[in-house]
């Protein structure tokens, strides 16, 4: 180091002995020397010669210079031999160009060379002197950030989405690949161009140059903005535009970085699906209104804090109201049967109190006086505001109503025909099997008499008569045998009965027929009744045989009350007994068991196989029928039937 | 007043009354016979030769409605007394309308028989005798 000082200041020492002034000059070169050892950058003078004249400390620790290398060429120190044109730069400055830079590589460091002249105070220049500025650093920074623009670049051209930063007065500054395809254009005849003038349709350029504007100038972020029709190389496209300002550092200026989302497909779509939505919202609008029109069905909502009342069509429709009209409590009080409407009010009450579902069954008074039929049945819930509101189905069973009602007379009066249908086929059949044996009885007796009273007496056409006579005897035994067998045959259905359910069914059936006959009926039916297993038709035809028979011998009973009284009871034991009990002509205790004999009669008119039937059809049940008399006028006549006929011991109760 | 050798023919199915009505009828002193069916009668010699016809309504085959019939379009004016065992209160005037004498309804009495074969008898234009 210090070999190399010398050498410098040996060399400058040379620039200040021109001079003149020894003392002040050393001191003065003294200090010129240490300066210029100082400063870092490495300085080289070159003469006219073109010879290295000399050079400071920087130069020699950088670039390797040492004092043999005075009065050399620069070209000849490895360090210089990198530098081209160094020559001819070096003859331009000294014959009075300007000054010039070049470039060195050297040791993996850069350096800018600025070739300035040297002049004396008498602006003769003198040579050339170098100095080496080390921008290692810098360029390395430089090309850095060259790399770091070209990774930006590709990014932003990859992305799909188009990207485009606009200057404050929306003119485009540069955009992504995608942006200059989308619009079909190329960057360099859209520099400078303003957005909006991009798309040709005039209104959504209006749009877009507001939207714009207020996102350069507005301090809020106004959100993405929706453009529709935007033209683009694909046509008129829908595209969601969102702006972000950019700020930076050196830019006084504002711009935007405006992004692009093409949504065109996902409006379509989305109105595809608002068009299906409601299309499918109308169709089960429809459906429903017709449902409720075929079903006759209503419906309505009621809002109890408010009393505000929505009715659907067909619920209107049922009232008579006009549709559309605001409903009241006091139109639907109004239209209400007079004695159902203590029950509504009491609904109404009750419903207004909480929660509580309701259901009931109501009449309507018609302007023209007719009555409907209503059944409604209400839902209670909270709406979302926590209110209770009231949501119910209201049907018309008016029809259903009268064809109930035209069916329990159309069934009784079947029941009727059936009776006597079914006993006149009866009582015809039976006559013709039994008239035919009668009819030889009584012929073959009268023949036997005008035989035996004939004289002499035919006294064997006699004895053969009177066989024939027995023969047809047993003949229509065997006919009533048969017949009895006949009834037995029939299948039971069995099933598990309530006999009181049995009992008023029976009741319902023939209560005209007995109010016509002026009978007082009376019915004393047990609670405790265990259920039991049978065929419901066939002891409801023994009910009705029992108060047939009841009613019958009562006919003729002017005298005293016409009363009839049909009775169930728990029997001893899981039996039932039902029994009727009449005031009418009674039955002497000698006919008590021929009474059930089939064809037995007390009565003019009957053939009285009823009860004969009546009893086969309860001994099949296990169970028995009997007559018996009664303290005052009339008899009783009763079954008792086990409930469970897989337990019954043959044992009846007493 | 009564022919007591004339015929009174009995065509019914049922053996009772085929058995005892000739006897009783014998003992009224009518001659008697006694068919199991109407084409049993119409195929013996004898239809000519009955006056009086007891007949029954539902029989097998040929009933007592269809041998009356048959009897009118041969131009056998027999009187017809029918006899039926099924008691139908409408069967009787519609036969008496047709131009029978009378219809018993079995069970019948004897004086009731009696009464409607001598109507049958005291028809004028019938009276065919026996062939002697």
């Amino acid at each position: 180091m210090t070999a190399s000082r010398v050498t410098h200041i040996g060399r400058w020492s040379g620039v200040h002995a021109a001079n003149g002034d020894d003392a002040v000059a050393d001191t003065a070169v003294n200090d010129l020397v240490s300066i210029l050892d100082a400063v870092e950058v490495p300085i080289v003078v070159v003469r006219r010669d073109f010879t290295i004249g000399c050079f400071n400390k920087a130069a020699a620790d950088v670039l390797g210079l040492s004092t043999s290398d005075i009065g050399r060429p620069p070209g000849a120190v490895s360090a210089l031999a990198g530098l081209q044109r160094l020559e001819q730069e070096c003859d331009e400055v000294i014959s009075g160009g300007p000054e010039a830079r070049v470039d060195l590589h050297h040791r993996h460091q850069w350096f800018v060379v600025r070739v300035s002249s040297q002049t004396r105070t008498d602006h003769r220049i003198t040579g050339a002197v170098l100095t080496f500025t080390n921008v290692t650093v810098f360029r390395a920074s430089i090309e850095n950030a060259i790399y770091e623009r070209e990774c930006t670049k590709t990014i932003l051209n990859t992305v799909r989405d188009p990207l485009v930063v606009l200057s404050a007065d929306q003119r485009i500054e540069s955009g992504n690949r995608a942006f200059y395809t989308m619009f079909g254009v190329s960057r360099d005849e859209t520099q400078g161009v303003a957005l909006y003038e991009l798309g040709n349709d005039a209104a959504a350029a209006a749009t877009l140059r507001e939207q714009l504007g207020e996102m350069l100038t507005g301090v809020h972020a106004s959100g993405p903005v929706e453009v529709e029709d935007v033209v683009t190389a694909n046509g008129r496209r829908t595209l969601l535009l969102d702006a972000y300002p950019l700020s930076l550092p050196a830019h006084s200026e504002r711009r935007v970085l405006v992004t692009f989302q093409d949504i065109t497909a996902r409006k379509e779509a989305q109105a595809a699906r608002d068009l299906r939505s409601e299309e499918e919202l109308r169709r089960s609008e429809a459906f429903l209104a017709e449902g409720q029109r075929l079903s006759l069905t209503g419906s309505f909502s009621w809002k109890v804090a408010t009393d505000e009342i929505t009715w659907s069509e067909q619920l209107y429709r049922i009232y008579g109201f006009e549709i559309g009209t605001p409903v009241t409590l006091e139109m639907i009080r109004a239209r209400v049967h007079p004695e159902d409407s203590t029950l509504l009010e009491k609904m109404v009450e009750q419903a207004r109190d909480g929660l509580n579902d309701f259901e009931l069954q109501y009449r309507l008074v018609m302007p023209d006086r007719s009555l409907k039929y209503l059944h409604a049945v209400a839902h209670a819930r909270r709406d979302q505001d926590g209110h209770l509101e009231y949501i119910a189905a209201v049907k018309d069973i008016t029809a259903q109503r009268l064809s109930e009602e035209a069916l329990a007379k159309a069934r009784s009066e079947l029941a009727k025909v059936a009776r006597v249908t079914s006993l006149g086929v009866l009582t015809a059949s039976i006559a013709h099997e039994v008239n035919q044996p009668l009819s030889g009885i009584i012929t073959n007796a009268g023949t036997c008499l005008r035989m035996l009273d004939a004289d002499p007496p035919n006294l064997e056409g006699a004895r053969e008569t009177v066989r024939r006579t027995i023969r047809d005897g047993n003949r229509a035994s065997d006919v009533i045998t048969r017949l009895r067998a006949l009834f037995s045959k029939d299948e039971l259905t069995l099933e598990l009965l309530d006999l009181n359910e049995v009992t008023r069914e029976v009741i319902a059936l023939c209560v005209s027929d007995l109010h016509r006959s002026r009978l007082a009926l009376e019915s004393d039916l047990a609670e405790d009744l265990p259920a039991i297993t049978g065929d419901r038709v066939q002891l409801q035809q023994v009910i009705l045989n029992l108060l047939r028979n009841a009613s019958d011998a009562m006919a003729d009973v002017h005298d005293r009350p016409r009363r009839l009284l049909i009775r169930t009871e728990r029997d001893d034991g899981e039996w039932v007994r039902v029994s009727v009990r009449d005031a009418g002509v009674g039955v002497d205790p000698q006919s008590m068991t021929k009474l059930l004999d089939a064809f037995y009669t007390t009565k003019s008119d009957g053939m009285g196989i009823g009860l004969s039937v009546s009893r086969s059809i309860i001994e099949r049940h296990h169970g028995r029928l009997w007559a018996e008399p009664n303290d005052g006028p009339g008899a009783t006549f009763s079954f008792s039937i086990p409930s469970d006929p897989a337990r019954v011991a043959d044992v009846a109760p007493g | 007043m009564m022919d007591k050798r004339s015929l009174v023919s009995v065509v019914d199915d049922d053996e009772s009354v085929r058995e005892s009505l000739p006897d009783l009828l014998r003992q009224f002193g009518f001659a008697a016979e006694a068919f199991t069916s109407a084409e049993a009668f119409l195929a013996s010699d004898l239809v000519s030769e009955t006056s009086c016809l007891l007949l029954d309504v539902a029989m097998p085959g040929m009933s007592g409605p269809d041998l009356q019939q048959e009897l009118t379009r041969r131009r056998q004016s027999i009187p017809i007394v029918f006899i039926t065992a099924h008691g139908d209160s409408t069967v009787r005037p519609r036969l008496l309308a047709r131009g029978a004498v009378d219809c018993l309804l079995k069970p019948f009495s004897e004086a009731a028989l009696l009464d409607a074969i001598k109507a049958a008898l005291g028809r004028p234009e019938h009276r065919p005798a026996r062939a002697s």
